[in-house]
């Protein structure tokens, strides 16, 4: 099973809405994820993205369930900008920033 | 008396004077005064959105507000809609025109809504659509302004933002400020690092560096805040060239100009380790914060590559990036 989540646009590409990607995080991304499912997070109607914005979509996953979430989550039509930050947001959230101790 | 001083000239490269010759929190007056220089006013977007905070906060504390010596010199600040939000009667006049450029007009913002309306604007209001590396970079750090303010300040009145894009005078930039007469940092971040409460300076530090947020939960931020809001917009001012300013308590801090390519190039995530920084510290405080970013429109080249310049100036350690899906 793999649910297809649809990241929504926001204001002409931007997703920047935390508010908006709280609930994705828990009503659609997190049961998924408890269930054993994946999950296909299809950012085509995004051309860039705050990493605010991507933390509160992924983060918590990424904290919760550690790096094997990786195998669970597939990141289709992201954009350059949209690409970093997500690799970004992976990186610190597994581990850490720097001075910070490493999961 | 709360009386706010607006000299012939704030702008970033000023500053530090704007702030150290202002009280503007002082008890005892029936009144709060908004006293604007009597021939001449140039005010850039941190000054705006500062007297509109302070505005806000003295009606808050039930004082009337008054301004003095309104005239032809602050006919830009009546454009901005600084008098409108304050509730003053002044008409700028629809003749005046100052310098050329195009502004975004003093916005307050409470509301999640609130963000995605002025974000909205900023492309149509600054004339950004044939600059888009530009519209994504002023997008951005609006955004994680005002959400900052939104989610960290309790600002009854929430936040002020304004925006300005120079085009004639050199370097031509967008400035951009948010002001909030909330909590400040030191007492956001003193609930995780009580050493901040004490130092407006070492909070201000803090708050400048990815991975540090007041609402931090666990060692990498809450599910909702990672902390590293405002170590991305320093970035983002710091990759451009701009001035990069942040205010709270009785600090400051500033980052200046670069004075070339090289001095671009170099990014640190101590924001005190910036060979051209300033910090100051002022008698009397600023019960809030304010910000204030400059992005050089010409220095600004390609957005997308700003993470991975970004993502190169955090020390490399073991990483999963490796395993990320994209298709």
């Amino acid at each position: 099973m793999r649910m297809r989540i649809q990241v929504p646009s926001g204001s002409n590409g931007f997703a920047e809405d935390k508010d908006e990607a709280r609930v994705l995080r828990i009503e659609k991304l997190l049961p998924a994820l408890e269930r054993g499912e994946g999950i296909l997070l299809d950012f085509s109607k995004v051309n860039y993205a705050t990493q605010s914005y991507i933390h509160a979509l992924v983060g918590e996953a990424l904290q919760k369930f550690g790096d094997q979430v990786l195998d669970k989550l597939e990141f289709k039509n992201c954009s350059a900008s949209v690409r970093s930050v997500i690799e970004l947001v992976v990186d610190y959230s597994l581990a850490g920033f720097p001075d910070q101790k490493a999961v | 008396m709360p009386k706010l001083i607006i000299p012939n000239s704030v702008v970033l490269q000023n500053v530090r004077a704007f702030i150290a010759n202002n009280s503007p929190f002082e008890d005892g007056s029936t009144e709060a005064v908004l006293e604007f220089h009597p021939q001449w006013v140039h005010m850039e977007p941190i000054a705006l959105s500062m007297a509109a905070a302070w505005g806000l906060w003295a009606k808050r504390q039930g004082l009337p507000l008054r301004a003095t010596n309104l005239g032809r010199q602050t006919a830009y600040a009546g454009r901005m809609k600084l008098f409108e939000h304050l509730g003053i009667d002044f008409d700028p006049g629809l003749a005046e025109r100052e310098a050329a450029g195009r502004f975004v007009p003093l916005a307050q913002v409470t509301t999640s809504r609130d963000v995605g309306r002025v974000i909205g604007d900023i492309s149509a209001l600054l004339h950004l659509h044939e600059d888009p590396e530009t519209l994504s970079a002023v997008q951005y750090c609006v955004s994680e302004l005002l959400r900052n303010v939104l989610e960290h300040s309790h600002s009854p009145d929430g936040a002020f933002v304004c925006a300005h894009r120079y085009t004639t005078a050199e370097p031509h930039r967008v400035t951009i400020a948010v002001a909030d007469c909330g909590q400040g940092i030191a007492s956001h971040l003193g609930r995780v690092y009580p050493e901040a409460m004490e130092d407006h300076d070492l909070a201000l530090g803090l708050a400048m560096r990815p991975g540090i947020t007041g609402a931090m939960a666990g060692q990498y931020g809450t599910p909702d805040n990672a902390g590293a809001g405002l170590f991305i917009t320093r970035s983002i001012a710091k990759g451009s060239g701009g001035y990069f300013f942040l205010l709270s308590g009785n600090a400051a801090y500033r980052l200046r100009r670069a004075r070339n390519d090289d001095e671009m190039s170099e990014l640190y995530l101590d924001a005190y380790d910036e060979p051209r920084r300033d910090r100051y510290r002022f008698e009397s405080p600023w019960l809030g914060t304010a910000v204030s970013v400059e992005i050089r429109t010409e220095k600004i080249r390609d957005y997308d590559n700003f993470f991975q310049w970004i993502f190169r100036r955090i020390p490399r350690r073991e990483t999963k990036r490796g395993r990320i899906r994209f298709t």
